[in-house]
């Protein structure tokens, strides 16, 4: 295993090249170049794109480029005003998302055209050539809340009163969880930020955009729960409705209290308070909530999901009803503490944390069984005991690469100690169902896959699963597709690898190929578009299938390709190579279209000249060379393919070819023989004309007899 | 079974042999002057069988064909004189164009078989070389037809 992972790190590092440009537009997105404004076709072709004054068209919409809308801005992603010029009545907004981070293809699919209270109506979304990035990107169009913003200062006073929240805000968003829960989503970004009155009168709330970013991206630490906070911004992962509930309770905190709760504290201090007291303990500890408040907070904010308050509860307690008690903290706390690079621990989870940030130091103390002797004595937890014991065992089982399987310890070690948090790896930190949305902000913003892929190599996420408790559903679904995503990391051919799993994990992950990465290619449907418009500056020498678009095909095509990606796996074999990109790309057409295809035909028509050899004889690849220059000009992948793949005449050729390789073989050995066979020859020669000669004589002789007997009778 | 063939071979010849000599002696005791006319007329005969020990004595039984044509007119000749002597045969015989005809027919046999085999061996080169020109021929309309992969193909499979 160790030796896999060394050969993954050289093959996904090669891939982690790109820097990142962090005062780009886009957040962090590569630089993209200057829009030409000069030539407005440079926008795609399924957007009406014309500038006028400082507004675009986009679909159904014209978005001002200087009226932005800063309150509606969801994290990196900026808002702008827009109109509908499909409707007269209400106005709208549009975000335009990052393009160095996926939005999240589910949320757009259950939300766009469907009104929902409580829910910020989402009207439409595109894929729209914006002008600023010089580059494409995914633009969404939101109905504008008539009431504006509920939080509009950090230390201003919310304006709803608090004996008022449980109808203004608690029961607008139930309505939308209990919606987003039907569906098994999670909305992620529910915050007092993200909060809008949907009237001018203020009576009730709507929440904001929710499929702009990865989900909980946008989101503050403190809105996290324990479980969640300590991944990586973009690793915080899909999560649950247990998760925005947690996010509810903290919403209500914040509006109770006027500002965003913990404030004042950085984000580690955030993570070391709650995960010392709690997360109720650690707000009611810093900040003065009304007492109206307190006790669906307190059942919000309770760290243990089994326990925290659901619909039942926040029911029972908007109809004035008491609800059973939670525990404020239900982590253990240990009668004395574990120190690890001068710091105290009481917890497992504070422990975790504590190991994931000191990586190095964390390893002394679990190889000298400190760590094991303070969970059994310090917390008399001997099943988390025994299980380190376990993994400390394993160690000793390591192969050569000690150092990996340290690595692999420590990683196990933290997750004994916290394994309802994210799978932490040397730096790396995403939770399991996030681990898709963390790939990709790492590959986009120059950090390269290579951690993605050091944790899938070692198996981190199999020892997740094995922690977990009960059975999920959820669970065993991100099963199935972990399962796959280790194979995937570890073919090393096109098709494969990190990007693979990039597109398996993330649907609306864009194709990231340098060739049409500027396109924003989501949709297997608008690859050929995109690869048509780069064929346009194609290289002579370049193919038009990558790594990228070789995974992204074989993510997002219905179509099984497994045959093509495995005739890939050569490049030496020019043959089959060429004929399995040629073969993907005409069942793309042939799915999806469109129909006519000119310039990427003529691209793959100069490449096809490997592919002609299928055939053997002259007179086939002839034709079939007369027969491309053609069908290229028709735009016609599939005719393309089919030339060179007519199954019939192709067994035909290759019987013929047999039977003439034999038959040259045949005269080859027969020319051998008779140019090797003169003294043989001249042997037999000499013994045939001896026995000629001597039948010649017998027969002279007989003949002579016969005359003379002859002439004597007559 | 080698043994036995070989017992076989060498049983028949010993029998011919006898056979031979047994018609020889009784040609003596019956017909002298015939016998005195064969034994002089096939004496290059008697040599060639002496000295040509190849199998088959294809030599032998070339210089025999020939030179009984040239006895054979000798032996009936005197076959039609009523009184055959021992004197008039050998008169007949010791005569120097019979004796020519005799041995100058033997010596043709013996030329037919030197001059036999380069004859056929022409004959054998010929067919041969007329075969490689139409592999040849055929080579190259194959290669017209298939290519330079027909090679590759030939020499990867011969590999």
């Amino acid at each position: 295993m160790a030796e896999q992972a060394e050969d993954q790190e050289q093959e996904v590092s090669s891939g982690a090249a790109r820097e990142p440009v962090m005062d780009a537009p886009g957040g962090g997105a590569p630089a993209p170049e200057e829009p030409d404004e000069a030539n407005p076709e440079a926008g795609p072709e399924n957007v009406e794109f014309s500038t006028g004054g400082k507004s675009i068209e986009i679909g159904n919409f014209r978005v001002f480029l200087d009226l932005r809308m800063p309150e509606f801005d969801m994290g990196p992603c900026k808002a702008y005003s827009a109109d509908n010029l499909r409707r007269d009545e209400g106005s709208a907004f549009a975000v335009v998302a990052d393009p160095a981070l996926p939005t999240r293809q589910e949320h757009i699919n259950f939300l766009t055209g469907m009104h929902m209270a409580g829910q910020i109506d989402l009207l439409d979304s595109e894929i729209a050539y914006w002008p600023p990035f010089g580059r494409n990107t995914m633009v969404l169009f939101y109905e504008k809340p008539a009431g504006g913003r509920v939080v509009t200062g950090e230390s201003k006073k919310a304006t709803i009163d608090e004996h008022e929240i449980g109808t203004v805000v608690i029961e607008p968003l139930m309505g939308v969880l209990q919606s987003f829960g039907e569906k098994n989503l999670a909305h992620r970004n529910i915050r007092a930020g993200n909060l809008f009155y949907a009237d001018p009168l203020r009576q009730k709330v709507v929440l904001g955009d929710c499929a702009a970013t990865p989900p909980g991206y946008a989101q503050p630490l403190v809105y996290e729960t324990t479980a969640r906070m300590s991944a990586d911004a973009a690793g915080r992962g899909s999560g649950t409705i247990m998760d925005d509930l947690y996010a509810l309770g903290m919403t209500l905190a914040e509006l109770g209290i006027g500002h965003r709760p913990l404030s004042k504290l950085g984000d580690q201090e955030i993570m070391d308070l709650k995960l010392a007291k709690g997360s109720f303990q650690a707000i009611a500890s810093q900040e003065r909530l009304p007492l109206v408040l307190i006790e669906p907070v307190r059942g919000l904010l309770c760290d243990d999901p089994e326990e925290r308050w659901g619909f039942a509860e926040l029911n029972a307690w908007l109809d004035g009803r008491r609800t059973k008690p939670v525990q404020a903290n239900s982590e253990k706390r240990a009668a004395r503490s574990q120190n690890l690079s001068g710091r105290d621990y009481y917890t497992v989870r504070s422990l975790a944390q504590g190991m994931a940030k000191n990586w190095v130091s964390a390893l002394a103390p679990l190889r000298d069984g400190t760590i094991e002797i303070w969970l059994r004595r310090g917390l008399g937890d001997n099943d988390r005991a025994k299980a380190l014991a376990d993994a400390m065992r394993q160690l000793q089982w390591a192969g050569a690469d000690k150092r990996a399987a340290e690595d692999v310890l420590v990683a196990r070690a933290i997750l004994i100690m916290d394994h309802q948090g994210p799978v932490r790896f040397k730096g790396f930190s995403a939770m399991v169902d996030g681990l898709g949305y963390m790939l990709s902000y790492d590959v986009q913003h120059g950090r390269g896959p290579q951690r993605f892929a050091d944790v899938i190599v070692r198996d981190i996420p199999a020892y997740w699963f094995g922690r977990q408790e009960g059975f999920s559903p959820e669970i065993q679904k991100l099963q199935q597709v972990y399962k796959n995503l280790r194979y995937y990391v570890q073919q090393q051919s096109a098709g494969y690898g990190y990007e693979r799993c990039l597109y398996a994990l993330v649907r609306n992950q864009h194709c990231l190929s340098p060739m049409i990465e500027q396109e924003y290619v989501v949709e297997i449907s608008q690859l050929l578009p995109a690869l048509e418009k780069a064929a346009e500056s194609a290289s002579e020498d370049s193919w038009p299938v990558d790594r990228h678009i070789a995974a992204f095909i074989a993510t997002r095509l219905e179509d099984d390709i497994e045959g093509q990606l495995m005739a890939m796996q050569n490049p030496s074999d020019e043959v089959e190579y060429s004929r399995a990109i040629i073969s993907m790309l005409a069942i793309v057409q042939w799915r999806h279209g469109p129909d006519n295809l000119q310039n990427l035909s003529h691209w793959v028509a100069r490449l096809m000249e490997p592919a002609i050899k299928v055939f053997h004889s002259k007179a086939r690849r002839e034709r079939v060379e007369t027969e491309i220059p053609k069908l290229a000009k028709r735009g016609n992948l599939v005719e393309l393919y089919n030339l060179i793949n007519d199954e019939q005449e192709r067994r035909k050729d290759q019987s013929e070819f047999v039977e003439a390789v034999a038959e040259y073989s045949e005269a080859e050995s027969e020319v051998f023989d008779l140019e090797s066979s003169g003294p043989a020859r001249l042997e037999l020669a000499e013994k045939v004309g001896q026995q000629a000669a001597a039948f010649a004589s017998t027969m002279i002789a007989l003949l002579t007899v016969s005359a003379l007997f002859l002439m004597h009778i007559f | 079974m080698a043994k036995g063939k070989s017992t076989k071979k060498g049983g028949r010849s010993a029998f011919s042999g006898l056979s031979v000599v047994a018609s020889a002696v009784l040609l003596f005791m019956v017909a002298l002057p015939t016998f005195v006319t064969l034994v002089v007329g096939l004496l290059p005969s008697l040599v060639a069988f002496i000295f040509d020990r190849s199998p088959g004595r294809t030599m032998a039984r070339c210089v025999f064909g020939l030179n009984f044509s040239g006895v054979a007119p000798y032996i009936l000749e005197l076959w039609q004189v009523p009184s055959q002597t021992v004197g008039g045969a050998t008169q007949q015989i010791f005569q120097p164009l019979a004796l020519s005809i005799m041995y100058g027919a033997a010596g043709l046999g013996w030329l037919l078989y030197l001059a036999m085999p380069p004859i056929v061996a022409n004959v054998l080169n010929l067919s041969a070389q007329r075969r490689v020109g139409e592999l040849r021929k055929k080579q190259r309309a194959l290669i017209k037809t298939w290519g330079d992969s027909l090679i590759k193909e030939v020499d990867r499979s011969g590999n």
